[in-house]
């Protein structure tokens, strides 16, 4: 892959695949203007971290779709890599190009998760969250791929089955049914076992009659409209809802983040003066703070590792053993001879002593009033911290 | 090579809190429906693993809510209730563990029960996924109930509220740390109070909805009037009995006779012969009562009920209730109040006894028509206190 050379480039370019391998960079026409414009606003020479914090400052505080364009042209090369590395490692099971879609496609759960306040850089938080969000999609295909029909309709989120069956193009009538079926399937029948609940089978005749009964005596009082069901109906949705879920969890998500490149988009027109209001403002802001960022990243560095020296060796070897050496917290217990149980209870006890002295240096040193929203966002840090410092040196 | 075990951590979220389910008991409470049972399942496996975490890395007080009638919850709703610091009044935490057999984490689902009945309410609601083949929990998100009431969507179809994956906070370290450095953090919205049902409300509800074709007697009727009839935990067993097809299981006068019955006996009370003479001088005769053990403020007491014998006329008798310490050497302290309430909640003329000074015993004699309801309560409220309807 040809890196990105120029500061516009970065910000306006999306990869193009031929062939599940990566083709070349395709520059998103709207999105070039844009940098262009405030790139020539901006009197003094500006970095690549200023951009990144200026964009995500804008995407905090606007709800235009320009902000998540710019930031997802940025993020392609992290998305890349990641998804690159992550096929490899599966051997060809699963193409760069699709894992590259599954990832990119949560750019906004990345955004969300980036606090510029204390993170390192953005690149690095970004791999550490696409990895994350493959690495979950991977568990779920590999849990629904072993689970029967009836199983999976247990094991579903009353969300996703709104969402896959609202992606399979059903409409919202339909959808209301579907989901009406589906809650009285789950009432009326379950695993009888807990230990087999992925191999659940198809409900016998019975319990197909207490299904289309509940259904047939809630359906008045719970839509808008439908007629009576019978139990072979029901069957039908149910498993069309099924196939819609399984098939959600594999398609490439269609990216409400990414505009296609090349396409106009008509309301980024419009959108584009009230950019410009926010943008004189919020460059000055952003100048400001990319040198006061980067002294705070070194000082936040240095406390993890003030705190993580203190640490007794025992406990130094497991972080090595959890983030360096990525050892599942089983295989961590089995090597210890311990219950995984006690090694959830020392990770989880590490991660307290680390977020306290994060939450101490914040307060006591940038006077920052701490609250459970500004610890959520360093405990992602610590996370993506520890992640990166024990990470074994990587040639790329 | 990435390795494909099932184990979570190999994907999931490194800050999710993984916990393997301990062999677990299965309940043994009767539930309406199949889905019933498996949400009681479900619960019973997420409390089982999480409930030792917490008590080992929280706090050793942490006190599972309505232990002794959870059934009676799990045929309605999803959910447990776990309060913490539960002797310190100032700093009582509760949680709500929301389990899920979900392959997917989209959202967390909480029923509207949990959010706006006042004596449900929590501080947070915590998303457990359970994967009960491979018998494991991951706790992988939790959130305040001032985010889920003010951020929260509410779905009227379900009653619910419910908060997507990237607005919940994912680590649950972040909960313990904020208690010591933001304790004053808003942690709930207000709610409204839930008006009181009628009695006669309440009797023709229970009624209408104890009838188990119907499936979801929580969408039935309106919310106020469904969260008034949960709220009252002796109208809430009751509904849950009758959904079973069971017989009314709160009759002190069979439970007399016949033995108390299994929902009773698993709440604590217990047939005994009380011996009134003592106090009462002229009835020296021991006499069959019964007796459940109640603890208040970390001290354990005895709560009695007994006839005392006399009929003021051929259908009115005379009972007695008494609270007294568990331990014959030592008295109750001074504020401590003994109540009966009808069953829809109203005092009466001489309802209460209350302790001006410490004393050896608190009671109260009441006179009762067959048939006719008591609720008893104890101030301050008893460890794991959940109202019932005795009937007489």
């Amino acid at each position: 892959m040809r890196s990105r050379q120029t500061l516009v480039d970065l910000f306006s370019t999306f990869v193009r695949f031929d062939a599940e391998t990566f083709s070349g960079w395709i520059s998103d026409p709207k999105l070039r203007r844009s940098m262009d414009q405030l790139i020539k606003q901006a009197t003094e020479g500006t970095s690549e971290g200023f951009w990144i914090l200026y964009w995500h400052k804008v995407w905090q505080t606007q709800t235009t779709d320009l902000a998540t364009n710019h930031m997802t042209a940025y993020l392609q090369e992290a998305c890349y890599w990641v998804a690159r590395k992550m096929a490899l490692n599966l051997a060809g099971r699963q193409s760069t190009a699709d894992l590259f879609q599954t990832a990119i496609a949560r750019t906004r759960h990345v955004l969300k998760g980036f606090n510029p306040q204390f993170s390192s850089n953005l690149k690095s938080y970004a791999e550490f969250a696409f990895s994350n969000v493959i690495k979950d999609t991977l568990r779920q295909q590999q849990e629904t791929d072993i689970c029967t029909d009836w199983a999976l309709l247990q094991k579903v989120s009353q969300k996703r089955l709104v969402d896959a069956l609202t992606h399979a193009g059903i409409d919202t009538q339909t959808i209301a049914a579907y989901g009406l079926a589906w809650k009285c399937f789950k009432h009326q029948y379950a695993p009888n076992n807990s230990g087999t609940s992925r191999k659940l089978v198809r409900p016998d005749g019975v319990t197909w009659q207490a299904i289309a009964q509940t259904y047939n005596a809630e359906r008045t009082s719970q839509l808008i409209s439908g007629s009576a069901c019978s139990p072979d109906q029901l069957e039908q949705w149910l498993l069309t809802a099924a196939r819609s879920v399984r098939f959600f969890l594999y398609s490439t998500p269609i990216s409400i983040d990414a505009p296609l490149p090349g396409q106009e988009h008509t309301g980024l027109v419009d959108l584009l003066p009230n950019a410009e209001q926010e943008s004189l403002l919020g460059i000055l802001i952003a100048q400001e703070e990319v040198s006061d960022r980067q002294m705070q990243q070194t000082q936040l560095s240095q406390v993890i590792l003030d705190a993580i020296a203190q640490l007794e060796d025992s406990m130094q070897q497991l972080l090595q053993a959890y983030y360096g050496q990525q050892m599942t917290q089983q295989q961590i217990a089995q090597l210890l001879n311990m219950p995984q149980y006690t090694i959830s209870r020392r990770l989880a006890s590490l991660k307290k002593t680390l977020l306290k002295a994060l939450a101490c240096w914040s307060q006591d040193t940038l006077h920052i009033s701490v609250t459970s929203d500004v610890l959520s966002s360093m405990s992602a840090v610590l996370e993506e911290w520890l992640t990166v410092h024990y990470q074994p040196a990587d040639p790329s | 090579m990435m390795s494909f075990d099932s184990a979570p951590s190999t994907y999931s979220n490194l800050q999710a809190l993984h916990l393997e389910i301990p062999p677990v008991s299965t309940t043994a409470a009767a539930f309406s429906t199949p889905g019933c049972r498996w949400n009681a399942d479900l619960n019973q496996m997420a409390l089982d693993a999480f409930l030792p975490w917490l008590r080992d890395e929280f706090t050793s007080s942490a006190k599972v809510w309505m232990e002794s009638t959870l059934p009676s919850i799990w045929e309605f709703v999803n959910g447990t209730a776990i309060a913490l610091h539960p002797e310190s009044a100032i700093s009582t935490l509760r949680l709500v563990l929301i389990p899920s057999e979900g392959i997917d984490t989209d959202e967390l689902r909480v029923p509207q029960e949990w959010v706006d009945l006042p004596s449900w309410a929590a501080d947070y609601y915590l998303a457990v996924q359970v994967n009960p083949d491979d018998g494991w929990i991951e706790v992988w998100g939790y959130t305040s109930h001032e985010r889920l009431k003010t951020h929260g969507v509410y779905d009227a179809g379900d009653r619910s509220y419910s908060l997507a994956e990237d607005d919940l906070i994912h680590d649950l370290t972040v909960l313990q740390v904020a208690q010591e450095f933001c304790p004053a953090e808003t942690r709930r919205a207000a709610i409204a109070p839930i008006p009181a049902l009628k009695l006669t409300q309440a009797t023709h509800l229970i009624e209408r909805l104890g009838n188990s074709t119907l499936a979801f007697p929580r969408l039935e009727i309106p919310f106020s009037m469904w969260g008034a009839l949960l709220e009252h935990g002796g109208w809430r067993k009751r509904l849950y009995e009758r959904r079973q097809g069971m017989a009314e299981s709160w009759s002190v006068a069979d439970w007399l006779q016949a033995g108390v019955s299994t929902l009773a006996e698993q709440i604590g009370w217990q047939r005994t012969t009380l011996q009134f003479a003592a106090v009462r001088g002229t009835r020296s005769l021991p006499t069959a009562g019964l007796v459940r053990s109640l603890t208040i403020a970390g001290k354990s007491y005895q709560l009695q009920i007994a006839a005392l014998g006399d009929r003021l006329t051929p259908e009115v008798s005379v009972w007695q209730f008494e609270l007294r310490s568990a331990n014959s050497t030592e008295t109750i302290p001074a504020g401590v109040t003994l109540r009966l309430l009808t069953e829809d909640l109203q005092p009466f003329e001489n309802n209460e006894d209350v302790a001006q000074e410490a004393v050896e015993r608190l009671y109260i004699d009441v006179a009762l028509q067959p048939g006719e309801g008591l609720v008893w309560e104890v101030q301050p409220t008893p460890e794991g206190y959940d109202r019932e309807v005795l009937r007489f």
